[in-house]
């Protein structure tokens, strides 16, 4: 482990965000209650490669005809493509549309 | 579907496009969504310009935002029925105009403009007509004060001929739709004694008494009204009669005949080519005349075409656009070969004839003439029937 406390501090953290349930992921899951309002992951909805629609994001990082970052619950949504275009954009959801080639999600900060 | 919806809604709402310039354009963006500015359409148009659209409440909330993320905000273009309105407000005359324009259209179509009346064949229309505008129907009526039902009921009691009557408000028209009553046949009753007379004139082929006392022969001839059959069947040794239902048929050679004159020469009358048009607006019954000609020609038919200003087919607005087409005539005489006048006289003549034969009886011959009188001749078409004259009066009756 040559790398520093800080960064393994945080990487920590994510592993046990990402493989160990927490309390409230189990009692969503038991109640079945919609997880993205609950515990504020986005919802992404995708028809065919044109549309997009992502509920409950944070704000736009970067928008560009080409790329648009999106930071959400679930960290940084990276969408790249071709003559991308936010059609609707409120403060629970953004829809795009455009020829999407690729979807990243990298983990924030 | 969801898309055309929305767009009409930004269209009634009103909507603006506007061009943000600037560095930090998703930071702007993400100020409107967190204060509730909706925007929609965002598009790049190169590194540091984007259009998009916004609401017009939107649009005067996106001041301050701007400011903060240090972004330019320029107009493009206002869209939608609000700006519509604006450019118009203050053409009083026009909203004034408008408004009235609606509500003239909805006090014209609550009033009866016309009535049609279908599916009568003896009673006459302007008949029906009176009756119904007896009990309110008529045009020009206020038509949320008929009442249908009852016009119904009463036009049935009023007139016995119908046998049904539907009354139908649809719009601005009218529907009334009748079924006549058939007469019933004058039956004398099996118990009541009756003679059996002639209906017409002719000249008995054959009789049948089934009951009764046959009063004439075969190859007599009758007159109308003569007694055929006989239900007084006088007793012997009695001065006294024995009265009964009398029954049978009675074939008789009828004759009806029709004369046509022959027309050897043909007018024709041919329309030239000319034409002058005359136009006129009707309101209710007053009469504007748009286009009015001065010169008449001599010779001319006329025709009149009116057009009803009408939406759809049941409101009819007392709008009317009346044409009169006049045009130029003259006339031309031409002879006729004499074999094919005489022929079409021939067969007019016989469907003249023709059309008075009644049900049942048989064509049994045809005979045609021509007779010359002075100047004219004439067909003469004779069909000679063979039919059952008979029919029951009453013994004492009538």
């Amino acid at each position: 482990m040559a790398k520093s406390n800080a960064k393994r501090k945080n990487k920590s953290e994510q592993n046990k965000a990402d493989n160990k349930k927490g309390f409230k992921e189990k009692f969503t899951e038991l109640l079945e209650l919609p997880k993205e309002l609950v515990l504020d992951r986005p919802k992404l909805t995708m028809i065919g490669r044109n549309d997009m629609m992502i509920e409950n994001y944070k704000t736009v990082l970067e928008y560009g005809s080409g790329r648009l970052r999106v930071k959400t619950g679930s960290g940084i949504l990276r969408i790249t493509g071709d003559s991308l275009m936010i059609r609707e954009i409120s403060s629970e959801d953004i829809i795009i549309s455009g020829t999407i080639h690729t979807l990243e999600f990298t983990d924030a900060g | 579907m969801k898309l055309l919806l929305f767009r009409v809604w930004n269209y009634l709402r009103g909507y603006v496009i506007i061009i943000v310039e600037g560095f930090f354009i998703e930071k702007f963006i993400n100020i409107c969504a967190r204060r509730n500015i909706f925007l929609w359409d965002i598009r790049m148009q190169n590194e540091r310009l984007v259009t998009m659209r916004t609401t017009i409440k939107g649009f005067k909330k996106m001041r301050p935002a701007a400011r903060k993320a240090g972004c330019k905000v320029r107009l493009l273009k206002k869209t939608g029925l609000p700006f519509v309105f604006n450019r118009y407000r203050r053409r009083k005359a026009f909203f004034a105009g408008a408004v009235l324009f609606i509500v003239l259209i909805n006090l014209l179509a609550s009033f009866v403009w016309s009535i049609e009346i279908t599916g009568n064949k003896e009673l006459q229309t302007e008949f029906i007509e009176d009756a119904l505008s007896r009990h309110g129907i008529k045009a020009g009526a206020f038509k949320y004060r008929i009442d249908t039902d009852s016009a119904v009921d009463k036009m049935m009691m009023e007139i016995g001929k119908l046998a049904w009557i539907s009354i139908n408000l649809k719009g601005t028209k009218v529907r009334v739709e009748v079924r006549e009553r058939r007469d019933l046949p004058q039956i004398v009753p099996r118990h009541v004694p009756c003679d059996i007379i002639a209906q017409k004139d002719g000249i008995i082929t054959q009789i049948v008494a089934k009951a009764g006392m046959e009063a004439v022969k075969e190859g007599d001839t009758v007159k109308k009204g003569q007694v055929l059959i006989s239900g007084s069947i006088p007793v012997k040794g009695s001065d006294k009669s024995r009265l009964v239902h009398a029954m049978g048929t009675v074939n008789a050679r009828t004759w009806y005949e029709e004369e046509v004159p022959v027309i050897l020469t043909k007018t024709e009358r041919i329309r030239t080519g000319k034409v002058i048009r005359d136009s006129s607006l009707i309101l209710f019954s007053w009469k504007l005349n748009i286009v009015r000609s001065k010169n008449r020609f001599k010779d001319y038919t006329s025709e009149e075409s009116r057009k009803k200003l009408t939406i759809g087919d049941n409101l009819v607005f007392p709008v009317e656009w009346e044409t009169i087409s006049y045009y130029e005539e003259k006339t031309v005489e031409a002879n006729i070969n004499e074999e094919d006048a005489k022929k079409k006289a021939a067969d007019e003549a016989y469907e003249k004839a023709l059309e008075q034969v009644p049900e049942g009886a048989i064509v049994a011959g045809e005979n045609v003439v021509f007779i010359q009188d002075n100047d004219v001749l004439t067909a003469r078409v004779t069909l000679e029937c063979i039919e059952d004259i008979g029919m029951s009066r009453q013994i004492g009756g009538n």
